[in-house]
């Protein structure tokens, strides 16, 4: 080979090189088994969609901060991803300030329309019809965080987003399967088949896709920040539509909606500062299941993926943790909620007690029964309601198939009625809300769950951080993969209403209330600076996915990469197994069912199990680490 | 060397559409016959599309996800749409396991019966390598006529088992296309 040429080899060698890392594998498939750290000093974000990163990250190169390049991502994400969120949804976001060391929470979930009573809705039937629809609060979340901690104009950070929208984008791996997927689902309704089908026909990885409706939605808000999406006749065509579809949203749900600024909640856990995300979303949860494993040493116990008794500790950890969940947590504006009990270490310490090290306790995972997190709730509020021990949420599906028919509120509500001194008035659905029956699976090594919005791994998450330490966590989505199917101004809108619970009194459906939801962005801190910026997709598996990434890094000490893809396990109450991605050996779960576990086993890591993005600040260098889970197409982008 | 390498490839590309169109001469002509029973094999929703193009082409066909051996009573031909779905095989309520027994006996079945299989593919990429290539591979094999929709074939997988088996394979670039091929085999 000639010396021009053999330069020139290695010039396109490099080229390559370059691009398989920094490219190629965010749109791999989640078998992909290696990829190289992404570092940054100045900045970094990791989200689902290299673009979206790269909107975060224009930014930041123009001078706006952490807040300035979320905003940016989460507008184009949703145009980008546009399965998993966007202008028809909602969800939530971290903010922390480094030079100030406060945090913030931005709670910009959907809220049920207020005429919400008047419509008889069937969790089954009704999920992807105008029923489901609830306000959605992407937009008042978005321009409230920009307003409140960015720097740059909102028509500036909306740029990507709303060239994405115009100009289009060549659809990636995860969109072409989840469109194949969801083709029923987008044939429904005829402005969703135009934008994402072809001849009727789901449009393929590579094909453009352009939403001009969507840009001009996008191109109001730029104009007019929030009123031009919840006034005008944006929100004009919102409401029309959906009343014509048999919805309730109405103009006054648009105008009055609310993204609220609250503090997060907050924990600790070895020594590092849990910044959660507050009620009715779930980082008491994350809170709740550090501090019960925080009781053990787990490391001397060994990696769950190696370890039996590691992973049987938390799979038991979170069988309670989500069964508090389920019984306690829901909005606060219209519910007592024992925040402060839930996650405190003394409640914690209790709960973990109750766990027998050698065999799941009690043995069916229904069994599982709530704790009492309101004896450590030193405020004195009274409560509203009693949350029903008997409860069950229907975030995926309800099921009552179950129960034995005795309310165990009867055996045990009057305890937790006494201890907060409060007044039994046990809140009765005045709504319609029917449920499916769930069916029982037969055990199996391979396992896949029984109902596709069970599977999906909706919602997305994105990570980022700035020069200056300023980290956002954020969550956000439609409700299931293309909420309820239907798009309205360019608009995909929600189907938030399948969030309720029929028989949980903490979750039931009211008007102008926001339902309970898995999401949790985090943000952890060592010694007051930013040490993880991370949040997951996944539905329920969200808080296990937190959860064991926390555990990964700060009990394991594994680099970002690792953490993400460590094998994931998923265990609640309201399932009847413990289901184990591939990478845990059959050694392992041999071990884990003589300890009475219900095995179901994937063959390889998946969707199922969330798609975290994660942003690790070395405390040495101070450099980031990014890593975008390869489980879903996306990519850390640093600078 | 590039310029070599190129004509390499497109050599290649040629000789694998050559050998099969050689062997689809052979058999291109072949008529097959109805009534139709349309499965999945991995419970991906491709099935239903294929469901849908062949009511489009008024064939006598019924699309069933999860067709059992029985099923088979009265068919003239079996058209499998392979294809891996985590939340297909959720909604069937089946394992990646199970689901691949049940095809191992359908084919196993139809070949007994002498029930002449179409595999039909059409996930391009999204179908492709991971845990949809065993049942990609375990279905085109057994074919005796193949459609692909050439993105899934852009390794040439499906050629290779044309060639290999010496079953015709009509390369479409689009789902609409599938039609056409479809409708010409009846």
């Amino acid at each position: 080979m000639s010396k021009p040429l053999m330069r020139e080899f290695v010039v396109i060698a490099a080229i390559m090189a370059v691009v398989a890392v920094s490219i190629i594998p965010a749109t791999l498939s989640a078998q992909t088994p290696e990829r190289a750290p992404v570092v940054g000093t100045q900045g970094m974000a990791a989200t689902a969609h290299p673009l979206a990163s790269e909107a975060a990250i224009a930014m930041l190169k123009k001078g706006g901060n952490a807040i300035d390049a979320a905003v940016a991502a989460a507008f184009a994400i949703g145009v980008v991803e546009p399965d998993g969120s966007g202008l028809g949804g909602g969800g939530g976001l971290i903010i922390y300030l480094n030079n100030t060391q406060k945090s913030y929470y931005i709670n910009y979930y959907h809220q049920a329309p207020m005429q919400i009573d008047r419509i008889s809705y069937d969790s089954e039937e009704d999920r992807h019809t105008a029923k489901a629809v609830l306000v959605p609060g992407t937009v008042a979340g978005l321009t409230t965080a920009l307003e409140k901690f960015g720097t740059l104009p909102l028509a500036m950070v909306m740029e990507p987003a709303i060239r994405y929208a115009e100009e289009g984008f060549a659809i990636d791996a995860t969109l072409a399967q989840l469109l194949l997927d969801n083709t029923e689902l987008l044939m429904k309704h005829p402005a969703t088949s135009e934008i994402f089908l072809d001849e009727g026909f789901p449009k393929m990885e590579g094909d453009i896709l352009r939403q001009p409706e969507l840009a001009a939605t996008l191109k109001r808000i730029a104009d007019h920040g929030r009123n031009g999406f919840y006034t005008g006749p944006v929100a004009e065509t919102l409401v029309r539509e959906n009343q014509e579809l048999g919805g309730v949203l109405s103009l006054d749900d648009l105008h009055s909606y609310k993204a609220n600024v609250t503090e997060p909640l907050t924990g600790t856990y070895r020594g590092y500062d849990i910044i959660g995300a507050n009620a009715p979303q779930s980082g008491s949860s994350i809170i709740q299941a550090l501090n019960m494993l925080e009781n053990e040493n787990l490391a001397a116990l060994g990696h769950y993926s190696e370890s039996a008794a590691t992973l049987h500790l938390m799979a038991e950890t979170f069988r309670r943790v989500y069964t508090d969940r389920w019984s306690y947590l829901g909005d606060p504006n219209f519910n007592y909620i024992p925040l402060m009990g839930l996650t405190s270490k003394a409640y914690a310490r209790e709960r973990f007690s109750d766990i027998n090290r050698f065999k799941a306790d009690p043995h069916d995972y229904r069994d599982t029964q709530p704790g009492n997190p309101g004896r450590y709730d030193t405020r004195r509020h009274q409560p509203e309601t009693i949350p029903d021990a008997r409860s069950e949420d229907d975030e995926e599906w309800d099921d009552d198939s179950d129960d034995d028919g005795k309310s165990s509120y009867e055996e045990w509500g009057e305890d937790l009625f006494d201890s907060w001194g409060g007044k039994k008035t046990k809140k009765k659905q005045e709504n319609t809300v029917k449920t499916k029956t769930r069916k029982s699976a037969k055990d199996s090594l391979e396992f896949f769950p029984e109902t596709e919005e069970e599977f999906d791994g909706h919602t997305t998450h994105l990570s980022v951080i700035d020069k200056d330490g300023n980290s956002v966590a954020l969550t956000q989505t439609l409700g299931t993969f293309f909420g309820c199917g239907i798009t309205s101004a360019g608009v995909l809108l929600n189907c938030g209403m399948s969030n309720y619970s029929k028989t949980s009194n903490a979750n039931l459906v009211e008007p102008g209330k926001q339902p309970r939801s898995s999401i949790s962005p985090t943000i952890v801190l060592k010694d007051g600076k930013p040490f993880i910026v991370v949040g997951s997709p996944g539905a329920s598996r969200i808080i296990c996915a937190v959860t064991e990434l926390l555990v990964n890094v700060i009990d394991f000490g594994m680099n970002a990469e690792d953490a993400n893809w460590a094998p994931r396990f998923y265990c609640q109450k309201y399932e009847d197994y413990l289901y184990i991605e591939g990478g845990i050996s059959e050694d392992i779960q041999e071990k884990l069912k003589r300890m009475g576990h219900t095995i179901r086993a994937y063959s390889g890591r998946d969707l199922f199990f969330g798609g975290a993005q994660l942003i690790y600040v070395d405390p040495e260098t101070g450099w980031y680490i990014g890593s975008a889970d390869r489980r879903r197409g996306g990519v850390a982008i640093g600078y | 060397m590039h310029v070599c390498t190129k004509i390499a490839g497109v050599l290649f590309v040629f000789g694998l559409l050559f050998v099969s169109t050689q062997a689809g001469d052979e058999e291109a002509a072949r008529k097959f016959e109805q009534p139709i029973l349309i499965s999945s094999a991995g419970q991906s929703a491709d099935m239903k599309l294929i469901g849908m193009l062949a009511k489009k082409q008024k064939l006598d066909a019924k699309a069933v996800n999860m067709a059992q051996v029985s099923d088979l009573d009265g068919i003239k031909t079996l058209i499998i749409v392979p294809g891996f779905s985590s939340k297909g095989l959720g909604a069937a309520g089946v394992s990646q396991k199970e689901e691949m027994e049940r095809v191992e006996k359908l084919v196993a079945a139809a070949q007994e019966k002498k029930i002449p299989i179409v595999m039909i593919h059409i996930g391009g990429n999204a179908r492709r390598k991971g845990q949809s290539d065993a049942f990609n591979k375990l279905t085109a094999e057994v074919a005796e006529r193949m459609i692909v929709v050439q993105q899934g074939d852009e390794d040439g997988f499906f050629s290779e088992i044309a060639r290999e088996k010496k079953i015709p394979i009509t390369l479409v670039e689009k789902i609409a296309e599938v039609a056409t091929p479809l409708g010409e085999l009846f």
